[in-house]
């Protein structure tokens, strides 16, 4: 008999196990492609369990290690995580090792570390991000992972996949946040726990990598174990050779069966904002246009990509912010490209203020952090009290779109007056 | 491990995050000393009121959010027994049984009140709660996870794996 026809995520888990088909529910031993951490989750937190383990590191081809969450570090308590980081990196001259280059999902994706159909196991829980490459990438603490650096393997209970299909189109302002917004607004921030969430269809299709990183990011906001974003068009073409290298799977079977099948159409929604304090909290931005604002943020391996700060500059282009906008580039990478193409200089113009690369005030550790009360819309990763610094400051999530329109103007804004 | 924790409640609510187990402004610290910051974003004088053996009891979707491992570092610190819920967020649960700390899963939360007694029986699978005598059926610890747990972590756990395979 032929093996039944498997999602993309059971296929991807059936390699990595080394067996022909597996089912939702049952438990597997898997080997990892490759196994990642930071400053905050690695090392420091790492080391004895590595020694209890017997120290030895199972492929350091296959480990990433980036310090992203402590610098620039706020001070001495900082400065020494980043120092412990980097010496142990120097120390086993780890091949991947990215210091202060960016947030790590970010540099996985910008770097071709995560390709399609790898099983990637990543300390954090937004390593999920990595699915917009068609890879199956989780998160996990960091105790496991450092058994994951010794033996090259995790258990996995093979998930349920639940279909998210966009049907049509995505009218020009809107953007994939709106995208994963409606997700959250429909069916709730636990939909998904212990599940697989693939997304497809037309105006899926049509994202860069970049956009299909905030579908696969914002998985863990849905209470996913991954999100993923089967490789197709120019995103396939992007990723090149590597990607069909090593016979990894692509997609998954035709007559794959889903948990659940959801169908949604963009066109004719409105942009979104997310109301404090949970991320499916989700309502028209228009709704919220008597919200008055301290700030802005722009930042975040959700919302620091090039894209989001082109999106951001086809607001600000010509324009003044209000309040203050703060930008943290979510990669070095990203500085350098979005100063190539103009886009950094039409913020900077609009009274932008631009941070160091890296996790910034997302991972509530520094670079503007937010005081008690204060009210903040930002394009962050999820908006729980105290995410942002104090646990009173109001984090309002949505586009770079919409948190630009709100910049001008200094209260939640629909980007659709400035477009 | 006995797999028997009887103790007082602690009730919270639904979608608690790492966020508020553990704020990101601790998270510089020392895994030794993150317990005297546990609930620190929800209720600052827990880590102070919090007895040992003590069980936090919730609803929806605990523990969500940053993978931190202190958010259950921080709770095992000031003695909390096991932590009770409707459902967890999945990386919380994971790194709670790789600590060796029970995370159950029960179908209804909602008729437990603040310090009633509770006895979590992992062998009987049942949360019982003592003032009312309702017993609720555990919907989590089976497989792979239990197997962790009653290794006391997964530390100990993979040191036999690698044993085996020597």
């Amino acid at each position: 008999m032929a093996p039944s026809a498997m999602t993309l995520t059971e296929k991807i888990i059936a390699r990595a196990a080394g067996r022909e088909s597996v089912c939702p529910g049952e438990e597997v031993w898997a080997n990892v492609d490759l196994a990642a951490m930071h400053d905050s989750s690695g090392p420091r937190r790492i080391a004895g369990t590595l020694d209890r383990l017997g120290g030895r590191l199972w492929d350091p081809q296959k480990i990433v290690l980036a310090i992203d969450h402590f610098a620039p570090a706020a001070g001495p308590r900082h400065a020494e995580i980043v120092k412990l980081t980097r010496d142990w990196a120097r120390e086993r001259a780890l091949p991947h090792f990215f210091d202060s280059a960016g947030v790590m999902h970010n540099v996985l994706l910008e770097e071709a570390l995560a390709l399609p159909g790898m099983l990637i196991v990543g300390a954090d829980s937004h390593t999920v991000t990595a699915g917009a490459a068609g890879a199956l990438a989780v998160g996990v603490g960091a105790t496991e992972l450092a058994t994951v650096l010794v033996t090259g393997q995790i258990w996995l209970r093979v998930p349920p996949t639940v279909l998210i299909r966009f049907g049509d189109a995505l009218p020009p302002y809107l953007t994939a946040r709106d995208m994963a917004m409606e997700v959250l607004r429909r069916l709730r921030a636990d939909f998904a726990i212990y599940k697989a969430v693939e997304f497809d269809g037309p105006a899926v299709d049509a994202l860069d990598l970049d956009e299909r990183a905030v579908l696969a990011n914002q998985a863990i906001e849905m209470g996913a174990k991954n999100g993923i974003v089967p490789p197709t068009g120019t995103v396939l073409a992007q990723l090149g050779a590597p990607a069909r290298a090593a016979g990894r799977p692509l997609a998954g079977d035709e007559g794959a069966s889903y948990e659940a099948v959801h169908r949604i159409m963009m066109a004719g929604n409105a942009p979104l904002v997310a109301v404090p304090p949970n991320v499916d909290n989700v309502v028209p931005a228009g709704t919220l246009g008597g919200v008055e604002l301290d700030r802005v943020y722009i930042g975040s391996c959700a919302g620091g990509k090039a894209a989001d700060l082109r999106a951001a500059a086809r607001v600000l282009q010509g324009r003044k912010a209000q309040v203050p906008l703060q930008i943290t580039p979510a990669t070095a990478r990203v500085v350098r490209e979005t100063l190539r193409d103009g886009t950094l200089q039409a913020l900077l113009e609009a009274g932008a203020i631009l941070q160091a690369p890296g996790c910034g005030a997302c991972a509530g550790l520094h670079s503007g952090l937010l005081g008690p009360k204060e009210r903040c819309l930002s394009t962050v990763t999820r908006n729980f009290p105290g995410r942002m610094g104090d646990p009173s400051a109001e984090i309002y999530l949505a586009s770079p779109l919409t948190a630009a329109a709100s910049a001008v103007t200094g209260r939640i804004t629909d980007p659709r007056e400035f477009l | 491990m006995s797999g028997v924790y009887e103790g007082r409640a602690w009730i919270f609510g639904d979608h608690v995050s790492t966020d508020q187990i553990l704020p990101g402004a601790y998270l510089d610290r020392p895994m030794e000393e993150v317990g005297a910051y546990a609930m620190a974003g929800l209720d600052p004088s827990f880590a102070m009121r919090v007895r040992p053996g003590d069980l936090v009891v919730a609803g929806l979707n605990f523990g969500c959010g940053s993978s931190r491992e202190a958010a259950v570092m921080a709770l095992k610190q000031v003695g909390v027994a096991a932590v009770v819920a409707r459902s967890f967020g999945r990386i919380f649960f994971r790194n709670a049984i790789n600590n060796g700390f029970p995370a159950a899963i029960v179908p209804e939360t909602s008729g437990i009140r603040q310090e009633d007694r509770l006895r979590l029986d992992i062998a009987a699978r049942t949360l019982t709660n003592l003032r009312t005598g309702e017993a609720l059926p555990l919907r989590s610890l089976t497989g792979t996870s239990l197997e962790i747990l009653k290794a006391g972590g997964i530390v100990p756990y993979t040191l036999r794996r690698l044993e085996r395979s020597r």
